[in-house]
């Protein structure tokens, strides 16, 4: 009575399941574009080293993960590297393949490196054979699917809600008869008869395509580096799913799409199975770097030293502290662009106290913001919520602000809707003229307002609350010696008309700005029935300290002061300070924009306000690019030290760290998200095909979840190429992130013991790792464990 | 003063040319005159407009080009998006290997199109026609490395040049005839001896030229492909050159509209196009590629109107649209957010069975009242014209009953209908002014006879039936029996894949 289903040997079935599952992990989850933060797009990668990925890379994705030697060999030239730093790389590269002296490596200068080529896919010799091009109308189809199945509310007609990706795609492409017209001639029929789960598909494409266990991974992860940013977007969904304790099949789903393509081409075409069968065989092998890969990986190492050197003259000692209580107090995040903003601050006057920390405050919030039911998670990537809040106006504005949004969504879709989208052009479309001039001078987008205050909702007991409050203390350093004001400062980044306009926002709050995490953080310090539990953390706070909250607008340097949120009587005691702390900030600002304006194209100092406001804008600010550093230090190791914006720094002082708990939580956390973003900086740098997100000026966005190039097609996620390059020379020097950490040497050993993910980052050279002694390098991590001393260097050059 | 043949905004044409000349001095990357020059130009071109429209009508002389109301408007139209477009780019395309080519090409598109919206003879209209599509498919070739952006480019041309030979074919037919190519004299003339023969056939062959070059169906699939230029041509192209085919109409109206036949093509196709392309961009996710799809229905909307013969209302329809889309495509990098805050409010109180149709009545209630307000204010109005102001008003239907869905607060009720009632009034009182201008310049609607009868009432009778859809939607868009229809749709039925395959759209290029 039952049709006998086909069989597989389970062996090969769980082997080939194993593949698909490694190719899958192998990709780089893509944050959505409304909040996305960086990812290490080598995430997958991580267990191996960079030319171990990069032949892999080469082979899955036709890339390198080396820049053009070219660029080396002129840094070499100009005496950025020298000798001294080839040399180092040369003897500390663990590979066996490595040159045997400096002539030989500095002789490969100038080779020429082919670029890389993946074994061919189906598509591929398909399109050779028939001169269709496959693999672009692969692109175009499954773009087409994938476009409405990830939209988030972009179009007016999306599919059902909720259907898993494969049977989506199923329902849709044995309906789309544009592959038949492209010359596939029962493409509709080898859907529908398709099976129905991907697990399955996968499988019997698997057989069709004659793919062995070996061969099964790299042919897989090949195939979803072939979908692009639609696959990243699916690792994403997992990599959501998985923290919430579940799972998700959308990236089985894609493969199983992309394979399904596979076996009805070569089914079309049997006589490309020979070719197809040698392609096949090239991914059986094991990848493994090639010398050239290595001679890459080498000069890498070498323009990091270099950077190294420079700035462990730079560094050079720490300066006294001062023992005097501070007359200001400013807690900011850890992101690069809060380097130059702290020390122009701190040169405003003698005894302004800076602090680094991430920009969270080490509040993990799922927050509803004003007027909104749908809840932001302002807080890294790798953490999961665990408190909520809200922020709410008092009736009636409340109301009045949600009836006026939905009212406009209302009109929106009165003009996107099919009929009416004509009523709409006759009635509203002159009054677009005005929207033009207040467009062409800078009004595109109207200021929103400040949002109501944050509340923790439910609010936790005051014990609670104090523990939660004392923990962000710790972990910013902070647990006496307070000002009279401490300014808790997030940072944002207001521009216009940019779809990654939350790439450049903080990290650490998710993609979104960090008003409401400072917010909520000084509305906690600042309530007595929290302060009354302070000290039982260890905590000694006078009473005479107040916690304002701040936003450091990252592409104007201005700050704005959230005052209102302060209770009257707390803000009339404390006017003097505030008054004098605005106008410090603004001051700082002035500097900053001065430093700042240098590096962009075209601007002043005076015109950064502008540019922010500008629809045109494609490079509103350089955002993080040039981060090259990571100091968890006492501020008295990086005070009045001119770091160009390319530092993390976060406050870290290893002798109040009891069980050195904050240094486990730096290296953990902080220093993870660094990495990433470094890394994914790195690889819209230098590998922009493919992971970066492609030209500005032709991006078309998708589903309110990323962007395409052109017409249609992949999705592309990374940094577009206007985000690292600036027209002539790149932006961002492409350099792997330099750790630095003052503490013991054996503290920070064991803590990489206990965190073997966080140690392979580092033993596998995807990071630098030295420790500082008193604000100067000390030594030097080896991969695999151990620390070798580092040579006293000259103070700053 | 009538000796000298050029008025202020036929001088404009020039300003940018020679602007667009020096640019092409220095192509490359961030020429020292690309942030002022272009904008210094487009400004001063729209000075010149300007100061051609305030002329209008004062001296319309007898030279090729004319600042008619009608040339006036469109050359003012054209030059203020002009300006808004080049101050764009100066920002926008700073840092580009090829930036002042980018100029110089923008500038000169810019000037041909100056010299379209005015030309009064069809010789200079057919050139500056010829011009436009030569220096587009450039542009639309910016980026000559992208497959999909030479695969977009061939069929822009393919598309445009075709409506080319139609319209030199009928200029030249047309000369042939009556010895004339000075559109206004050809008006006269026709206007006092009626159509002959050939004013038959040229009529056909402007009605076809006009279908290809505004992105007609079944010609649309050049238009949605072009996202392949840099985002201020798509501003430019779909605010000032798609609409060109509109222009010429227009220009033509009482050649076009002494051919009943040609007409009712106009009307029917113009209508089908309309609702083509209103339902597939429904399906597309991506902004710029619906944004593209809009545009083929609203030109489609604009042939319905010309079809109908409520031709100062597809003038007011063509600079409606220009504004809307260049804004529209200009800030289409404001996706991300518009989705992330029209989810914010949580989900869309979807509208029943009882609140459609009370929203229908209540629509079609608030036409009579200001269309009875209108005609006694403004006299009688022609059928089609209130046929057209009906498919509008089913249009506003839809706003109306998202305000009454059985979910939706008292207070979004009365936002609605407040918005309801004044996009009615804007409407009708935009409609006044537009007879108010061009009306005197452009033949009334023809007296409907059966076919014309027939056609407004499939006209109407469609619009009513997809808007009576559109405002059910919720209720059945997500049945599964509408899952395979929308497909379909979102595939524009295949016709692109169809030329694809005819012009070889699908086969491998080889990178240049």
């Amino acid at each position: 009575m039952f049709m006998k289903q086909t069989d597989f040997a389970p062996a090969r079935m769980s082997a080939l399941l194993g593949a698909a599952e490694a190719a899958a992990r192998a990709i780089p989850p893509a944050f959505p574009l409304d909040a996305t933060v960086a990812v290490n797009p080598f995430m997958g990668q991580a267990g191996e080293t960079p030319a171990a990925a990069s032949a892999r890379l080469a082979r899955t994705a036709g890339v390198r993960l080396f820049g053009p030697r070219a660029r080396i060999a002129a840094e070499i030239a100009a005496g950025r590297i020298a000798d001294e730093d080839l040399v180092e790389a040369l003897i500390a590269c663990p590979s066996s393949l490595k040159p045997a002296d400096l002539g030989l490596l500095k002789s490969r200068l100038g080779a020429p490196r082919p670029e890389p080529e993946a074994p061919p896919t189906v598509a591929d010799l398909a399109a050779q054979r028939t001169g269709v091009d496959w693999p672009a109308v692969i692109e175009r189809c499954v773009g087409l699917w994938a476009a409405g199945h990830f939209d988030r509310g972009q179009a007016l007609w999306l599919p059902a809600p909720g259907a898993d990706a494969w049977a989506s795609w199923r329902a849709w492409a044995a309906r789309d008869l544009t592959p038949e017209i492209a010359g596939l001639a029962g493409f509709c029929a080898h859907v529908s008869a398709a099976p129905d789960t991907p697990e399955r598909a996968i499988c019997r494409a698997a057989d069709a395509l004659e793919l062995d266990e070996a061969a099964a991974e790299t042919a897989f992860h090949r195939l979803l580096m072939d979908l692009g940013g639609w696959a990243q977007h699916a690792r994403w969904l997992l990599w959501r799913a998985e923290q919430e304790g579940g799972t998700d099949r959308t990236l089985a789903g894609l493969l199983a799409i992309r394979l399904i393509w596979e076996e009805a081409l070569l089914a079309r075409h049997p006589d490309l199975a020979e070719r197809w069968r040698a392609a096949a065989a090239a991914h059986a092998a094991p990848t493994a770097p090639s010398i050239e890969d290595v001679i890459d990986w080498i000069l890498q190492d070498a323009a990091e030293r270099a950077f190294q050197r420079r700035l462990a003259a730079r560094l050079g000692g720490a300066a006294p502290a001062s023992p005097a209580r501070p007359t200001l107090q400013a807690a900011f995040c850890i992101d690069v662009r809060s380097e130059p903003f702290r020390r122009a601050l701190e040169a405003q006057a003698p005894g302004i106290e800076t602090i680094g920390c991430a920009g969270f405050f080490g509040l993990p919030v799922a927050h509803l913001p004003h007027a909104s039911d749908v809840d932001e998670a302002r807080l890294p990537a790798l953490l999961r919520p665990t408190l909520s809040s809200v922020a709410r106006a008092p009736e009636p504005r409340e109301r009045a602000a949600r009836i006026k949004a939905r009212a406009i969504r209302a009109w929106g879709r009165f003009r996107q809707a099919a009929v009416s989208s004509f009523a709409f052009v006759e009635a509203a479309g002159p009054a677009y003229g005005g929207k033009l001039l207040a467009g062409a001078f800078g009004r595109a987008a109207k200021d929103g307002g400040l949002e109501p205050a944050p509340r923790l909702d439910p609010a936790p007991d005051p014990a609670a609350r104090a523990k939660a409050a004392a923990s962000a203390l710790a972990a910013m350093g902070l647990t006496k010696g307070f000002a009279r004001l401490v300014l808790l400062v997030g940072h944002g980044a207001r521009m216009t008309n940019n779809p990654h306009e939350s790439a450049y926002r903080c990290g650490a709050c998710g993609g979104h700005d960090g008003a409401v995490s400072a917010r909520l953080l000084a509305g906690l310090l600042n309530d007595p029935e929290t302060r009354a539990h302070l000290p039982a953390h260890g905590v000694e706070l006078p009473d005479d300290t107040l916690f304002l909250a701040a936003l450091h607008e990252t592409t104007t340097d201005e700050a704005i002061l959230f005052e209102a949120d302060l209770p009257a009587a707390r803000a009339a005691a404390h006017a003097a300070e505030i008054g004098r702390a605005r106008g410090w900030l603004a001051a700082a600002g002035r500097q900053v924009r001065a430093e700042r304006a240098l590096r962009l194209p075209g601007a002043t100092p005076d015109t950064l306000a502008a540019r922010a406001r500008d629809w045109a804008e494609v490079r509103p600010e350089w955002g993080l690019a040039g981060c090259a550093a990571f100091i968890a230090a006492p501020r008295a190791a990086t005070a009045g030290k001119d770091l160009g914006g390319r530092a993390f720094l976060h406050s870290y002082d290893w002798r109040g760290d009891k069980g050195f708990a904050t240094l486990e939580l730096i290296l953990t956390a902080p220093v993870v998200v660094a990495g990433w973003i470094s890394l994914q900086y790195y690889a819209s740098a230098v590998a922009p095909e493919v992971f970066g997100a492609g030209n500005k000026l032709i991006h078309n966005v998708v589903g309110g979840i990323g962007v395409v190039e052109g017409n249609g097609g992949r999705l592309r996620a990374g940094l577009p190429w206007q985000a690292v390059h600036d027209g002539e020379r790149l932006a961002h020097e492409p350099l792997r992130l330099t750790v630095l950490v003052e503490a013991p040497p054996e503290a920070i050993s064991d803590v990489l013991a206990r965190h073997p993910q966080v140690a392979a980052l580092f033993d596998n050279g995807w990071l630098h790792l030295m420790q500082l002694e008193d604000g100067r390098v000390a030594a030097r991590y080896r991969p695999g464990g151990g620390w070798r001393a580092e040579a006293p260097v000259a103070a700053a050059a | 003063m009538t000796a000298f043949p050029l008025a202020p905004a036929q001088l404009a044409p020039l300003v940018l040319a020679i602007a667009a000349a020096a640019m092409m001095m220095r192509p490359g990357r961030r020429p020292p005159a690309a942030r002022l020059l272009p904008q210094a130009a487009s400004l001063a071109a729209l000075a010149l407009a300007l100061g051609g429209a305030a002329l209008a009508g004062a001296d319309e002389g007898g030279g090729p080009m004319r600042a008619d109301a009608i040339g006036a408007t469109m050359a003012t139209l054209v030059a203020f998006i002009g300006w808004i477009v080049t101050r764009y780019a100066a920002r926008y395309m700073d840092g580009e290997p090829r930036e002042g080519r980018f100029h110089a090409l923008m500038l000169a598109t810019l000037a041909a199109v100056l010299v379209l919206a005015q030309a009064a003879h069809l010789a200079l209209l057919a050139a500056a026609f010829a011009a436009t599509g030569l220096l587009l498919r450039q542009l639309l070739l910016f980026y000559p490395e992208r497959p999909a952006a030479r695969r977009a480019a061939a069929k822009f041309a393919l598309v445009w040049h075709a409506g080319d030979a139609a319209l030199i074919l009928a200029a030249a037919i047309l000369w042939a005839a009556h010895g004339l190519g000075d559109m206004a004299a050809l008006r006269a003339l026709i206007g006092e001896a009626g159509p002959g023969a050939a004013d038959h056939v040229a009529a056909a062959l402007v009605v076809l030229a006009a279908l290809l070059k505004t992105a007609a169906f079944p010609a649309h699939g050049w238009l949605t492909e072009v996202m392949e230029a840099p985002t201020p041509v798509s501003a430019l192209l779909h605010a000032g050159v798609v609409n060109a085919g509109g222009v010429l109409l227009i220009r033509l109206a009482d050649l076009v509209q002494a051919s009943p036949a040609a007409m009712a093509a106009l009307a029917f196709m113009g209508g089908l196009t309309a609702l083509f392309g209103a339902v597939v961009m429904l399906a597309q996710s991506a902004v710029k590629t619906a944004l593209a799809w809009s545009t083929v229905g609203q030109m489609g909307f604009m042939l319905l109107q010309c079809g109908l013969g409520l031709w100062p209302l597809a003038l007011l329809h063509i600079i409606a649209h220009g504004l809307y889309k260049s804004h529209a495509f200009l800030t289409a990098g404001m996706a991300v957010a518009e989705v992330r805050a029209a989810r914010k409010p949580g989900p869309v109180a979807a509208p029943g069975w009882g609140a459609v149709a009370r929203a229908f009545a209540l629509s079609l209630a608030l036409y009579a009242a200001m269309a009875g307000l209108f005609m006694a204010i403004a006299g009688p109005k022609s059928p089609q014209a209130l046929a057209l102001g009906a498919m509008l008003v089913f249009g506003v239907a839809y706003l109306v009953a998202q305000g009454l869905a059985d979910a939706a607060p008292r207070a979004l009720t009365w936002r609605t209908a407040l918005a309801s009632a004044g996009a009615a009034a804007a409407y009708f009182g935009f409609q006044l002014g537009a007879q108010a201008l061009w009306g005197a310049h452009l033949p009334a609607p023809p007296d409907p006879g059966p076919l014309e009868w027939a056609l407004i009432v499939l006209a109407v009778g469609s619009f009513g039936l997809v808007a009576l859809a559109q405002a059910l939607f919720p209720l059945w868009a997500h049945h599964p029996a509408a899952a395979g229809l929308r497909v379909h749709v979102a595939n524009g039925f295949y016709l692109n894949a169809l030329l694809d395959k005819a012009i070889g759209g699908f086969r491998t290029v080889k990178a240049k």
